[in-house]
């Protein structure tokens, strides 16, 4: 069994006065401090982030994180668009699983502020195909595909798309780490402008810089030192077409639901058992696909069950969603996302959520989508 | 990046697909598109499902906003899609406008 044993995040938000590896170096000490690790005691590394080579011309990175770290173990870089983190996560169990008394150090990061938003946005269409390039499509433009083809399917309308915003914006109130800390209402959503329609600024995700990091380890000795721990008990990765129009189903992310139903069964416990997610809200539509996605909600249903507010904080729901503040409050620095959704979980099963714990949280999901579908991967911890 | 050959190449496949009638099956219209699309916004782009069954994604032009829905007919044009590259070679790709 592999084991979570510390988490550290940066801020997340425009962070002008730091660069990528001003973050990665933050987010190094942090989690070593938390964890009282040694930077000698790590056998390996794994970095999630997408963008260092595009936007930075910054690549190899894993050297660089040996001359921070000044160690000369194996260090990896994984690249999934958005789904980098996790990915890099899914990767270091990978590792744990094939080595046995090992500790590893899993971190994403990413830097993105220091651009206009044009050329963020065009360097994030890298992750789309090169046919949705060619027609000037975007991320927030792909979804809004998804979101005006689910409205018209199951005949909803943007304002059940806001709920998704109100509540994880709420959330981010919580979080000193949040990028945006303020309450918005639904009219707020409504009436901000379009980024793709039906997509307004107030349902997507911002550009956001940050780094996130974790220890993870199945080294007994070392675990048995610890404050604080929690069981990894699946992580899967999924994979579906580059390109939305190659897909079956447009209501539905299949990468989502492949990933899910085999940690499910992996980790052996039922979708009810669940008490806190975090899932991927690049933008407001894509929360409510995943909640079906993951089986949590019936397809269709998504829409109508967001207006309940069952998985707002406070609200005595079962199961509680973005309680970080999602992507849409808590920023996506793309990189750093999959990570810092681990890491919330990871607080909330050690009781360390301070004023947004959730009470007896006992089994969490972590959900990251690269791309619009094209990348998933679905995490499953226990305290 | 763009480079002339890759424009060169990408227009064989260009030519198969003109004067093909569709329906729109996914839209969308980009207010905040990127780089090389911003003097365009805000333009809508279609994913179209041809007569025989394969779907093309491109920008909808000539077009009003009742056009602006799942099962519109078009017909697929050629247009410039984007802003000239460095090398001063104009990009063409396949557009599409409603069938009135």
């Amino acid at each position: 069994m592999n084991y979570i044993t510390g988490y550290y995040t940066t801020k997340f938000g425009e962070l002008w006065d730091k660069s990528l590896f001003d973050l990665v170096e933050e987010a190094i000490i942090g989690v070593l401090k938390s964890t009282n690790l040694e930077r000698k005691k790590i056998d390996a590394v794994f970095f999630g982030n997408m963008l260092a080579g595009v936007l930075g011309n910054n690549l190899h990175t894993t050297s660089k994180l040996s001359e921070i770290l000044d160690v000369n173990i194996p260090v990896f870089r994984t690249e999934a668009a958005c789904a980098s983190g996790g990915t890099a996560f899914n990767l270091a169990k990978t590792y744990l699983d094939a080595n046995s008394n090992k500790n590893v150090l899993v971190i994403g990061a990413e830097k993105m502020t220091d651009y206009s938003p044009e050329e963020v946005i065009t360097a994030l269409s890298a992750a789309a195909s090169g046919e949705e390039q060619e027609a000037g499509l975007t991320f927030s433009g792909l979804y809004a595909m998804m979101a005006n083809f689910y409205l018209e399917k199951y005949h909803y309308t943007e304002k059940n798309l806001a709920y998704v915003s109100v509540k994880n914006h709420y959330h981010g109130t919580l979080n000193d780490k949040a990028h945006f800390r303020r309450k918005i209402s639904i009219d707020d959503v409504l009436e901000s402008a379009y980024v793709s329609y039906p997509l307004k600024v107030l349902d997507s995700s911002p550009i956001s810089d940050g780094a996130s990091a974790i220890i993870m380890s199945n080294n007994l000795n070392f675990i048995k030192k610890q404050d604080y721990s929690v069981s990894v008990l699946a992580s899967e990765i999924a994979t579906d077409t580059i390109s939305l129009k190659s897909r079956k189903n447009i209501d539905e992310i299949l990468a989502t639901k492949i990933a899910s139903d085999k940690a499910f069964k992996m980790a052996r416990i039922k979708r009810s058992d669940i008490n806190v997610a975090e899932l991927h809200d690049c933008f407001s539509i894509a929360e409510i696909l995943a909640m079906e996605d993951l089986g949590f909600w019936k397809k269709g249903e998504g829409g109508q069950k967001i207006k309940e507010e069952s998985t707002k904080y406070g609200n005595g729901g079962n199961l509680i969603v973005n309680t970080s503040g999602g992507l849409k409050a808590s920023g996506h620095p793309v990189g750093a996302t999959g990570i810092k959704q681990i890491g919330e979980i990871f607080l909330q099963l050690t009781g360390q959520a301070n004023n947004r714990q959730v009470k007896n949280a006992k089994y969490g999901l972590a959900h990251n989508v690269g791309g619009s579908g094209g990348t998933a991967v679905v995490t499953i911890l226990s305290s | 990046m763009i480079s002339p050959v890759k424009i060169w190449r990408r227009q064989k496949d260009i030519r198969k697909i003109l004067g093909k009638k569709g329906k729109i099956f996914l839209w969308t219209k980009i207010f905040t598109p990127g780089t090389s699309f911003k003097k365009y916004a805000p333009y809508p782009v279609v994913l179209v499902e041809l007569e025989n069954n394969e779907k093309v994604y491109g920008q909808l032009v000539d077009q009003e906003q009742k056009d602006l829905k799942i099962g519109t007919k078009v017909i697929s044009v050629l247009r410039k899609v984007r802003t000239a590259s460095v090398d001063g070679v104009i990009a063409y790709g396949i557009k599409f406008k409603p069938l009135k």
